[in-house]
């Protein structure tokens, strides 16, 4: 490609570790429809590494699944990657949930982090709003990701999440997604200022620190869940 | 050397038997000395005895030549001596029919080879051997015939293990390739079906939105139907794939596995696993769907109680118990604990189930790890 002068606001860099070439050109194609810069893709997590190690991209989306051993090598790789390039956010698609690997996800490096079903790709606006996120240093769960998380803390230590109102389950369920007050207000058809008044009800409820940002508040809600007191 | 005739006939009685002689048999003093210690110092000490007999023989006028009754009466000392070496200290690599056999043809043989000795030694003429030769041979042929009766039931229950070797070893042979089966099936609903779902629904997707830009509500609402019959498709296909093997155990093996299902469960749940190397993955699958079937048990009867789940690996077998504080109520013969059993058999293992009576239920399958 040649390069294009930039525009008011420079294209997200984007690689992409994905081994099924119909998937990985869907993808691409869509990406670059909605003006992201998808710099360079890879089949295997050698060739994440090495195509995050060149582009320094802002954002890497990769398969958990790859070759050679189709196991959790992506998701290893996508660690990797970030342990050595610390900032770098990573959005990664899996087939199926698994708490553990998020955990482990969420652990490693300081960008934003992203974990998602594939069948989530099918909803454009829904994994377009999901990269941004992520890209911007954001988080982006999969909602059954986090009904694990929840069914896990309801094991562990329900008493605390029982205190909650249904509306507020939801609203800590949307804010654990990684949503913004906007768009959870969107997706509960209420206003802004009613989902304002939720989150500081849950925060108190659940004895959690008022951080200032989204961010901060996913991380909050994401380590009570993560919790097993 | 009339000595050395003498004793040629009670080497007789392996032949009618065996086509090897016995360890320790008068005509293989070579053979015996580690087999048979004291029979080639009894042999030796037969033959000076006979040598001194024949000398004073010689040196008294050499007349009726006496000492071959001396040497026939040696003679019988040795055998009998090798016989009971053979009944008694002889190797066991054979039946217990098989050896019988040979002791009795080993006695029956020197007591005949005796009598003919007997005779040819007094002169010969009628030949009376006749009568005790016909008894004898009658006695060991109903001897052998009952002796065979067992040769027959060894070589039966030999046969029997031979079948179960090959029945055990067919069995996990086709375990494996089940296993194998199963796994290429998970690996292809991933790499084929379930990603082309998912290819499927991003392109609706995209057409989705372009009908929305263009305006077209009612095929919109058409993609959008298509779309999500993709995703129930693809959500289907995932928990058929999750029903063949956790994706857990089969990246991270036995331990991870059983405890993201420790994390998951509903009631607090230990954890104490050392399996170092990792069981066949039949093996692993079935240990795994033990544990989680045991822990909803648990969850589901146990009230507030508390888990823990121990899995070790010692001596080629893998041991999982998991044990409650409940208060039991677990029914064995209930179909999810009935079917773990049938498949923990499957693979020569064992499932038990306890309910001890201060309360609680332990449920412990041991299995061949297959390493």
């Amino acid at each position: 490609m040649a390069p294009e002068p930039e525009e008011e606001e420079r294209p997200m860099r984007v690689v992409i570790a994905e081994d099924h070439a119909l998937l990985r050109e869907g993808i691409v194609a869509l990406l670059r429809e909605h003006d992201f810069d998808v710099v360079a893709q890879a089949e295997d997590g050698e060739g994440l590494l090495r195509i995050v190690g060149g582009h320094q991209p802002d954002l890497a989306i990769v398969d958990v699944r790859l070759p050679p051993t189709f196991t959790d090598e992506g998701l290893r790789a996508a660690i990797a990657a970030r342990d050595r390039h610390p900032g770098l956010s990573v959005l990664v698609l899996s087939q199926y949930v698994e708490p553990v690997y998020t955990a482990e996800l969420l652990e490693s490096g300081q960008g934003g982090v992203g974990y998602l079903l594939k069948e989530r790709v099918g909803d454009v606006r829904g994994f377009l709003d999901a990269i941004r996120r992520v890209a911007a240093g954001g988080t982006a769960l999969d909602r059954e990701v986090v009904a694990e998380l929840v069914r896990g803390r309801d094991a562990g230590g329900g008493a605390l999440l029982d205190g909650l109102t249904p509306r507020e389950r939801e609203v800590l369920t949307l804010m654990a997604e990684g949503r913004t007050n906007a768009a959870i207000a969107e997706a509960l058809v209420v206003t802004p200022k009613a989902v304002e008044k939720h989150v500081s009800n849950l925060f108190a409820k659940l004895d959690l620190p008022v951080g200032h940002g989204d961010h901060r508040r996913v991380l909050a809600v994401l380590a009570f869940l993560r919790a097993t007191d | 050397m009339p000595a050395e005739d003498q004793t040629t006939p009670l080497a007789a009685p392996g032949p009618p038997v065996g086509e090897r002689p016995a360890a320790g048999a008068p005509d293989a003093p070579a053979a015996g000395p580690a087999a048979a210690p004291g029979l080639p110092l009894h042999l030796a000490l037969a033959s000076v005895s006979g040598l001194v007999v024949t000398l004073v023989w010689g040196l008294t006028g050499a007349g009726y030549f006496w000492p071959m009754w001396v040497w026939f009466a040696l003679a019988v000392t040795v055998a009998v001596h090798a016989i009971s070496h053979e009944a008694f200290g002889g190797p066991r690599d054979r039946s217990p029919a098989d050896h019988r056999l040979r002791v009795a043809g080993a006695i029956v043989g020197t007591f005949l080879a005796g009598q003919i000795v007997i005779w040819a030694m007094s002169g010969g003429g009628y030949f009376w051997p006749i009568w005790p030769l016909m008894a004898i041979g009658t006695a060991f042929v109903a001897t052998m015939l009952i002796l065979n009766r067992d040769g027959l039931r060894w070589a039966r229950a030999r046969q029997l293990a031979e079948r179960v070797d090959v029945l055990t070893r067919t069995r996990s042979g086709a375990l494996d390739v089940q296993a194998a089966e199963l796994r290429r099936i998970e690996r292809d609903l991933h790499d084929g079906a379930q990603a082309r779902l998912v290819a499927l629904s991003m392109q609706l997707g995209r057409a989705e939105q372009r009908l929305e830009r263009s305006g077209d509500e009612a095929t919109r609402t058409l993609v959008l139907g298509a779309q999500r019959d993709a995703t129930a498709a693809i959500a289907e296909l995932r928990d058929l794939a999750r029903g063949i093997a956790p994706p857990i155990l089969t990246d991270r093996g036995l331990v991870a596995a059983v405890q993201a299902l420790a994390r998951r469960c509903a009631i607090p749940v230990g954890v104490d696993g050392d399996v170092p190397r990792r069981p066949l993955p039949v093996v692993e699958s079935a240990a795994y769907f033990v544990v989680s079937e045991a822990l909803t048990n648990a969850a589901k009867h146990a009230g507030d109680a508390v888990a823990r789940v121990r899995l070790s690996q010692a001596g080629g077998r893998l041991t999982v118990e998991i044990a409650d504080d409940g208060r039991g109520g677990a029914d064995p013969a209930g179909a999810g604990l009935m079917g773990l059993r049938r498949r923990v058999e499957a693979l020569d293992g064992t499932l038990v189930v306890e309910q001890p009576p201060q309360g609680g239920t332990i449920v412990l399958a041991e299995l061949p790890d297959g390493t």
